[in-house]
């Protein structure tokens, strides 16, 4: 269990978040152009590093708001919380 | 005016903590974001929308609470209030007709469970992972968190007097849990 700090709502505990999956992930601009790989390749396949991720995460059971998190995946610690939209931090 | 029915319908007077459902009263769930539906809520029902995270903000008839940057929950202070009628009439002509933002009235939706005694915090403690420390002093704090595993709405409403809101399907469940742990304090 860790805090998070939400950028709408401020320090909460985790178990009030959802993971949503790795952040920054661009939906191609003319699926219909894309080959089954291709496509499969933006739809399903995601990264799964040890170190530091770029995550979605969703204050589901506070504000309800999707934002971005930069976090290091083999130890928990949260390098970067920011919100939709936002450029992501060099971490 | 319908006919409301309460969801709870008891009372527990324990001797630190005592517990009763508030009913009826209105709630409306308000969603906007551009600054015109901001200030077009301000001169509507005379008192702004609280912008700060976590605050709510009264005046003698309606409370409201912030709820997420783009949304807030107004309720009547009193029971069976007659004028928030208006209000919510007021509201639907200025905010959803000019499609400024989203008016829904969810006084059915959520049960308004009162809290007051001095181990109102001692109860939390037993089933919400939210940090209390500071909100506990701050009049007119408000938060939402998980209790019982439960979503519920927080408002600090004075000293030892708090507002839970809770959604009505689990409101038997969270009251027996609170009347519970409350018999245990």
């Amino acid at each position: 269990m860790f805090v998070i700090s939400c950028p709408y709502c401020g320090e909460r505990e985790q178990s009030e978040f959802k993971a949503g999956g790795e952040a920054h992930i661009e939906r191609p601009k003319q699926p219909t152009e894309l080959s089954d790989d291709e496509w499969a390749e933006y739809l399903f396949m995601r990264k799964n590093i040890k170190g530091i991720q770029y995550e979605r995460w969703n204050h589901a059971h506070g504000c309800r708001k999707w934002f971005n998190m930069v976090r290091d995946t083999s130890n928990d610690e949260i390098k970067a919380v920011y919100k939709m939209g936002e450029k992501p931090p060099s971490v | 005016m319908l006919n409301f029915q309460t969801a709870i319908n008891d009372q527990k007077n324990f001797s630190e903590i005592k517990l009763n459902e508030i009913s009826p009263i209105r709630k409306l769930i308000l969603r906007g974001k551009s600054r015109e539906f901001l200030s077009a809520v301000g001169k509507t029902i005379n008192i702004l929308l609280p912008t700060e995270p976590n605050t709510s903000s009264s005046n003698g008839e309606i409370t409201i609470i912030w709820l997420s940057p783009d949304e807030w929950i107004i309720f009547s202070n009193s029971i069976d209030n007659q004028d928030f009628n208006q209000i919510e009439e007021k509201l639907v002509q200025n905010i959803c007709k000019t499609k400024l933002g989203a008016v829904i009235d969810v006084t059915d939706q959520f049960v308004m469970i009162n809290l007051t005694g001095n181990k109102i915090f001692d109860l939390f403690q037993k089933g919400s992972p939210f940090n209390f420390n500071e909100f506990r002093n701050k009049k007119g704090a408000t938060t939402q968190t998980l209790l019982a595993k439960i979503d519920v709405i927080i408002q600090n409403k004075d000293q030892n007097d708090i507002n839970v809101f809770v959604r009505r399907s689990f409101s038997r469940h969270l009251y027996s849990w609170m009347s519970d742990s409350a018999s245990r304090l």
